[in-house]
């Protein structure tokens, strides 16, 4: 079995983590050094993947076979994403329905392939820092999201093959990191402002014999609302000044639209820091578009986003039965929360500093590895108590809810409802499972449909016992037994929105053909690349007039060593291959010595003696 | 604290040793299947009382959730981790129930077949029937005023609206009344448990609850539709 990471798959960056030797939770980086993968997937016109910072520099010259932001499509229909399609360039196939695809260049993709190519480049992350495989994740989700986009997450991580040990709410993982850092206890309120969505959660901290306890009160959100959103409102006033500037030649569209929203994001880290900046970008004629703009300004133009945060923040509280007051600590996480309006608006509003010692655009990750270790190790001093942001509930007579599950349960959480038939030699009952606060069905998200078979009987005689249980993952399960037989009865559930188990499983048969090469394959290439550059090097410096100081017996262990590896290079066991390239630099050692102290004898007769 | 076995199947499925009942098999240490219908206050190892104390209640689902949770069972068999689901997610709904005083009395009389809702949802309380006469003419009003006016009638609505809001404080004291009734019934029901009294005597109770949180229902629901009245006005 491989190993287990955490992994935050975010709207702008995704990230992924692991807790080291001594108990530490840590970001692994990535090949460019940053451990932020830009959460972008471009399509080249070889038809393959291109993942992270390679992909968001796609932006700019191949918009249009480039994806950014899909977590905002992720478990949504075409209906859902109306008001997206005007400000994201997304290019949804004009095919879909319930499940979105979309268009790069000439492939079509559903969210969670997308999503699952984010997954796989982060495991291939990890698999070089491990030199080892990773086959199995905590990933986080957003506290807000509901059963579809979940189950999309789950599903990304499956097709990327990991297996999906939990999710886990984005809040609470950052509570979880905050909890091994800070030592908290009481009532905290964990805001996330992220690139997409805001979360708030309130959490109650207890000290158990067995270990901590990190219970979910409440959470509320919006899993539309983020960065992006400020970014948005930021274009679209640079556009009107765009405009009144007379600056010809440029888009609102296309490649133009990515340049514009690179100019604004810049501007807007830069405000974080300093008072006035530039929004500046190369203009169409060959000079630079700059135009100078004031924290104050920036402020005003993004204070309706903050204050939209509010509404759910107070929701929480509520649900909480708590009030800002009693809150003893106030965790900051998500890139969002960078901006010193956010600060000052939450600090106003709870009356105290929040913190913000971690990293908030790491904190997430390092909490997945935190809940991935335990998970994997067993060695359990915590415990997390996530609730579901949701009610389920089914629709009754009249398109009306029944709430069967309150928002704000633990999980995992069940109810059972009892069925009987209304006619007689009636054969099936149909059933509709909703998530949502509103009463009418219309007005919730329809999470699945289904019908239970009912062998034909008098009215009334049928007793079917379905339980409806939502797991530690917050997706919903659905069970039905006869209670004249106490048999169990199959259900198949047909998510609204979502992909059904069979098209996962043609995806992940169809993903082979495009899969990169998986590990070992990798691994082989990698050791083979290794052993050549090193036999290379150990030719060059056999020829070398050192090489006459070694001993007949050195000289002989290094021929040896040398042809071990020429033989390994020619199999396929990459570990072969490594033990061999050790064994080698181990024969070399004295030669290697030798070397260096001829370079450092050249570099100090180089210079003069008081540089020494 | 007297502890109320739950009844399972007589043996561990693992080690088939005989098994008494609890979350684990005694021998093995094996979680144990829930048997149909488990009782939420045996799951807590509590009797039926409607008196709990809540901090007790806290410890105890804080103690079971170390033991319950999926977290512990990610590396067991299909089968155990099938268990915990159901244990684990058993124990939040049972706490959810029992942490609350009237989802408590709710359940108490669930479980027990005697929670009959009948008409109440519709139909006013006998003895409350000339209030709630007076306070829907009230609200009738309101509206009238409000949809003929809009807010330019000179302080004829904000004197509506003064006199539902008094009619609707008399309904909130009659909510904390009837929960004082409930409580009374709680703890006679207390009573009756350690007396040893017998069922027609325990149903009676049940169905004197079972009035009184019809009623509470209605009078809930009434001050809900008033408030929501207000706040638009």
């Amino acid at each position: 079995m491989g190993r287990t990471v955490g992994i935050d798959l975010g709207t702008t960056y995704s990230l992924v983590a692991y807790v080291d030797a001594v108990g530490r939770p840590r970001v692994i980086p990535g090949p460019y050094g940053s451990s932020l993968c830009p959460s972008v997937v471009s399509v080249d016109t070889g038809g393959s993947i291109v993942v992270g910072e390679p992909a968001r520099r796609r932006l700019l010259t191949q918009s249009d076979r480039t994806i950014y932001s899909v977590k905002r499509l992720m478990g949504r229909g075409v209906a859902d994403v109306q008001d997206e399609l005007k400000l994201f360039p997304f290019r949804i196939d004009p095919g879909s329905q319930n499940v979105i695809r979309v268009r790069l260049g000439n492939r079509v993709f559903t969210p969670p392939e997308i999503s699952a190519f984010i997954l796989r480049e982060l495991k291939n992350w990890a698999e070089d820092f491990f030199k080892e495989p990773v086959d199995r994740a905590v990933i986080t989700v957003p506290a807000y999201f509901n059963d579809a986009q979940r189950q999309a997450t789950k599903d990304a991580g499956r097709l990327a093959g990991l297996e999906v040990l939990r999710l886990v709410s984005e809040p609470t993982a950052a509570a979880l990191a905050y909890g091994l850092h800070e030592q908290q206890r009481g009532l905290v309120a964990v805001y996330d402002f992220g690139g997409g969505t805001f979360d708030i959660s309130v959490l109650k901290l207890i000290s158990t014999t067995e270990g901590d306890i990190y219970q979910v009160l409440s959470t509320n959100g919006d899993t539309h609302l983020g960065g992006d959103d400020i970014d948005n409102v930021l274009r679209a006033a640079e556009w009107e000044e765009i405009l009144k500037s007379g600056l010809n030649g440029f888009s609102r569209t296309g490649e133009d639209a990515q340049v514009l929203r690179e100019a604004v994001i810049a501007a807007k880290h830069e405000l974080s820091v300093v008072d006035k900046t530039f929004v500046k970008f190369p203009a169409p004629d060959g000079g630079w578009y700059k135009r100078e703009i004031t924290r104050e300004e920036f402020e005003h133009g993004i204070a309706p986003i903050i204050e939209r945060t509010m509404g759910p923040v107070n929701l929480a509280l509520a649900d909480a039965h708590t009030t800002p007051a009693q809150i003893e600590e106030v965790v900051l996480v998500g890139g969002s929360t960078r901006i010193p309006l956010v600060r000052r608006r939450v600090e106003d509003f709870f009356g105290r500093k929040p913190h913000f010692e971690l990293n908030p655009d790491e904190v997430v990750a390092l909490g997945a590895a935190v809940q991935a270790d335990i998970l994997e190790t067993g060695v359990k001093n915590m415990l997390l108590l996530d609730v579901t942001p949701l009610s389920l509930g089914i629709e009754t007579m009249g398109g009306v809810v029944a709430k069967i599950i309150p928002r704000n349960s633990t999980i995992p959480a069940s109810a059972q409802e009892l069925y009987t038939t209304g006619v007689d030699n009636q054969t099936g009952i149909d059933i509709h499972v909703l998530q949502g606060e509103r009463e009418l069905a219309k007005d919730c998200r329809s999470l699945a449909r289904f019908q239970l078979k009912i062998p034909p009987a008098p009215a009334g005689h049928a007793r079917v016992e379905v339980k409806f249980l939502i797991d530690a993952n917050g997706i919903l399960q659905v069970h039905a037994r006869d209670l004249h037989t106490a048999e169990a009865r199959s259900v198949e559930v047909q998510p609204s929105y979502g992909l059904s188990d069979a098209e996962v499983e043609k995806m992940l048969e169809d993903s082979i053909e495009y899969a990169e090469q998986d590990f070992t394959e990798r691994q082989l290439i990698e050791a083979r690349t290794e052993a050549e550059s090193i036999l290379h090097a150990t030719g060059k410096a056999l020829a070398d007039d050192l090489a006459a100081e070694l001993s007949a017996d050195e000289r002989h262990g290094i021929d040896a060593a040398i042809s071990l590896l020429r033989a390994a290079i020619k199999g396929s066991d990459y570990k072969l291959i490594r033990a061999r390239v050790d064994a080698l630099n181990q024969a070399t050692m004295h030669l290697a010595e030798l070397m260096m102290n001829r370079v450092l004898h050249v570099a100090v007769e180089g210079k003069r003696l008081e540089e020494v | 604290m007297t502890t109320v076995p739950i009844a399972t199947e007589a043996f561990c499925w693992s080690c088939h040793a005989p098994h008494v009942g609890g979350h684990f098999c005694a021998a093995c240490g094996k979680i144990q299947p829930l048997p149909r219908g488990a009782d939420y206050f045996a799951f807590f190892g509590l009797p039926q009382k409607l008196w709990i104390d809540c901090a007790q209640l806290e410890q105890l689902f804080h103690q079971l959730s170390w033991k319950l949770h999926p977290d512990n069972f990610v590396c067991a068999s299909e089968y155990e981790r099938e268990l915990s689901l159901e244990r684990s997610s058993q124990l939040n709904d049972a706490y959810r129930a029992l942490r609350d005083p009237i989802a408590r009395v709710e359940y108490l009389l669930a479980s027990g077949g005697m929670r009959e809702e009948g008409a109440a949802r519709q139909q006013a309380p006998p003895e409350l029937l000339e209030e709630v006469f007076e306070l829907n003419e009230s609200l009738d009003d309101l509206r009238t005023a409000r949809s003929r006016s809009l807010g330019t009638d000179g302080g004829k609505t904000a004197a509506l609206k003064q006199r539902l809001e008094a009619e609707e404080k008399k309904f909130e004291a009659k909510l904390g009344e009837v929960d004082e009734e409930l409580k009374r019934i709680a703890g006679e029901w207390d009573a009756a448990l350690d007396a040893g009294a017998d069922e027609a005597k325990r149903k009676a109770l049940m169905a004197r609850m079972n009035d009184v949180l019809n009623r509470r229902r209605y009078i809930r629901n009434l001050v809900a539709n008033v408030q929501k009245e207000l706040a638009e006005a």
